[in-house]
């Protein structure tokens, strides 16, 4: 049994080492890799304060305009009237479902956690996402998309929350003159199959997905500030009494002596924690609330604090993708009608009879 | 009443009165009416229909205690509390969850796979409750083969098949915790203990009862704590003496963090007219018990 332990050095060091013994293992040889610390990415910056220059300003800064009652009711008549009616546009063919399609996702809000009870009468927490106002903005084609050869995904823009259109600039206003929406407060672009493509201006809701199916989210963390090694990195820290003199959640020795005598990049310390955005993945869908759009899934550990936002996707873990179609490209309500709530089969309903074993 | 009237009997009162103590006094009165006043009207005015007919009942939030969601503001959501809402009530349509109050002696059968029956029933004292929405828990204890027994039941579980209150009463403290360290006899409660009637309408007892408690060492500081319900602890006088300098006095003259802990009115009225429509259903299950026991005699 060969051992190999490597600490430091690049990513494709490390990939080139496995090929390696690759090769090794199809000899016969039995190999026992340990862990690699990678240290190539601890330079790049991995949170940021201001957004990206090309992003165009959002909101503006609203001054006081002593607007007359009959003047705010003009307003707000206007404004229905511009976003009511529907745009004059052919609705767009629905493409046929594979194995290998890939739809879009939602934005939702997470409004909070409370337990729910499977049919043999186990606790699961269940986390609630609250889909909001979602709607298609934009779809951009793989060519417009990408200018690689081998890009064959498209994207769709999706729009989440409505809000007065006073309260957004003229330029952010524009990305939705397509769709003939209300402009949206949180924007995202996701990946899919051009069979899955979306009509900008088409409402997506949470039976989007059906009880049963997984799903990954994308959330940012909680942000917990500057923090100690031992939250950090869960490092063990030093004793708490046997005459320790102000060492009980320090760092400890940080390198080694000898032809590496210096602090290696990466070398894992006390600095800011959370606030960073992370996948979820294999999350079930318990249970989903058509008329309110709130989807249940398991775990109470969806990334971030209550009320903020997340984005669900259709699961990339190839094992529990779904074996039949899901509703493709996504629900449209004039096809089939859901107003009342859904569970996953083994989700106990509270309006049933207790649990009881035979 | 309002602010103009109150200034006009504040200096009406303020020519009467000889010091600058009793003016500031008066103020603080009408202040404090004025308060409850616009607390009422601010109440009623909320409401969108101005359902005047429609009261908070006094008992609402000590008889259905885990309607009202927790105070944190971190997790607080209009949306989810009024979805877990709608279980508890789904839950509450199939069993009966009666009112009970630490002290309360109760019974409580769950389904268990492993027990002849398959059903689990227990009985005993009520020490804690606490939780809300459905995540509300409560504690028995009992004494059973000389082993004190505490059981934290979930009380919208599915796996409750009934919760049976034996005696109905409340004890002179809100937790029980320091029967662990009281003598076994104020723990016992014979398993198969019958149920006791109150007259209809009757208020809720307060036992009265100082338990005994058994020699140090205890599980908490109970001299800390100042528990009514306990007998003169009997400990030298230097722990006395600790404990006055723990004592936190001026606790109960914040505002601010009795606000932080507590639902306001206005929203408990909103909360109560959610739960209008199936409250009369919930009042019938919880004098249900005692009609019930009446007929039986």
């Amino acid at each position: 049994m060969m051992r190999i332990s490597y600490i430091g050095g690049s990513a494709t060091m490390i990939s080139n080492l496995l090929r390696g013994c690759n090769g090794l293992i199809k000899q016969g040889q039995g190999i026992d890799i340990l862990k690699f610390q990678v240290r190539e990415m601890s330079r790049v910056k991995r949170r940021h304060t201001v957004p990206p220059f090309w992003l165009p300003k959002a909101t503006r800064i609203l001054y006081p305009e002593h607007t007359t009652p009959q003047n705010e009711d003009f307003i707000t008549e206007y404004i229905s009237d511009t976003y009511s009616s529907p745009l004059k546009v052919e609705p767009w063919e629905r493409g046929e479902w594979s194995t290998k399609s890939v739809r879009c996702g939602l934005i939702a809000r997470k409004i909070g956690i409370y337990p729910m009870w499977t049919v043999e009468g186990k606790r699961k927490l269940a986390t609630l996402l609250h889909v909001k106002e979602n709607h298609v903005v934009k779809y951009i084609p793989p060519e417009e998309r990408s200018k690689e050869k081998y890009s064959r995904m498209a994207a769709v823009i999706v729009g989440a929350e409505s809000d007065d259109p006073r309260k957004f600039t003229r330029q952010y206003k524009s990305i939705f003159t397509n769709a003939g929406i209300l402009p949206k407060k949180k924007l995202t672009k996701f990946l899919v199959t051009p069979n899955a493509k979306l009509q900008p201006g088409t409402p997506l809701f949470a039976s989007h997905f059906r009880p049963g199916d997984i799903v990954d989210i994308r959330g940012m963390t909680i942000d917990r500030g500057f923090q100690g090694v031992v939250k950090r990195w869960g490092f063990k820290g030093g004793r708490a009494s046997h005459g320790t003199t102000k060492n009980h959640r320090r760092t400890g020795n940080i390198g080694g002596g000898g032809e590496k005598s210096r602090v290696w990049p990466g070398k894992k310390m006390p600095g800011h924690m959370g606030r960073e955005h992370r996948f979820l993945r294999g999350l079930e869908v318990l249970r989903v609330n058509a008329a309110e759009n709130v989807l249940w899934v398991t775990g109470p550990a969806v990334p971030g604090p209550t009320g903020a936002f997340v984005y669900i996707y259709d699961t990339v873990l190839p094992h529990l993708r779904c074996s039949t179609a899901p509703p493709f490209p996504t629900y449209f309500p004039e096809d089939e009608v859901h107003s009342d709530e859904k569970y996953a089969e083994n989700i106990h309903v509270f309006s049933n009879s207790s649990i009881t074993f035979t | 009443m309002d602010v103009a009237d109150v200034g006009v009997r504040c200096i009406q009162a303020a020519s009467r009165l000889k010091s600058a103590l009793t003016i500031g006094m008066c103020l603080q009165n009408e202040v404090r009416q004025m308060r409850t006043t616009f607390a009422q009207n601010s109440s009623r005015y909320l409401k969108k229909d101005f359902k005047e007919d429609l009261v908070v009942p006094e008992d609402f939030r000590h008889v259905y205690p885990e309607f009202l969601p927790d105070p944190n503001p971190e997790w607080r959501n209009n949306l989810r509390e009024r979805l877990e809402r709608q279980d508890m009530l789904a839950r509450r349509s199939v069993i009966n969850i009666p009112e009970f109050y630490v002290g309360t002696v109760m019974a409580v059968s769950v389904a268990d796979p492993n027990a002849s029956g398959k059903v689990n029933r227990f009985l005993g004292i009520c020490i804690q409750r606490g939780g809300t929405g459905l995540r509300a828990w409560f504690i028995l204890r009992n004494v059973i083969d000389n082993q004190g027994v505490e059981i934290l039941y979930e009380m919208y579980s599915p796996l409750i098949q009934g919760i049976e209150v034996i005696r109905l009463e409340k004890r002179l403290d809100g937790e029980l915790l320091y029967l662990r360290d009281a003598l076994p006899e104020y723990s016992t409660f014979p398993l198969d203990m019958e149920e006791e009637i109150l007259p209809d309408g009757a208020p809720v007892p307060v036992n009265p009862v100082k338990v005994k408690l058994k020699p140090r060492p205890w599980h908490e500081r109970w001299e800390r704590k100042n528990f009514q319900g306990v007998q003169d602890l009997g400990l030298p006088e230097r722990f006395y003496k600790r404990a006055k300098e723990l004592e936190k006095p001026y606790e109960k003259y914040d505002l601010m963090k009795e606000y932080r802990a507590t639902i306001p009115e206005e929203e408990q009225a909103e909360i109560f007219a959610e739960i209008a429509p199936h409250y009369p259903r919930l009042e019938a299950g919880r004098r249900q018990r005692k009609r019930r026991t009446l007929t039986k005699t």
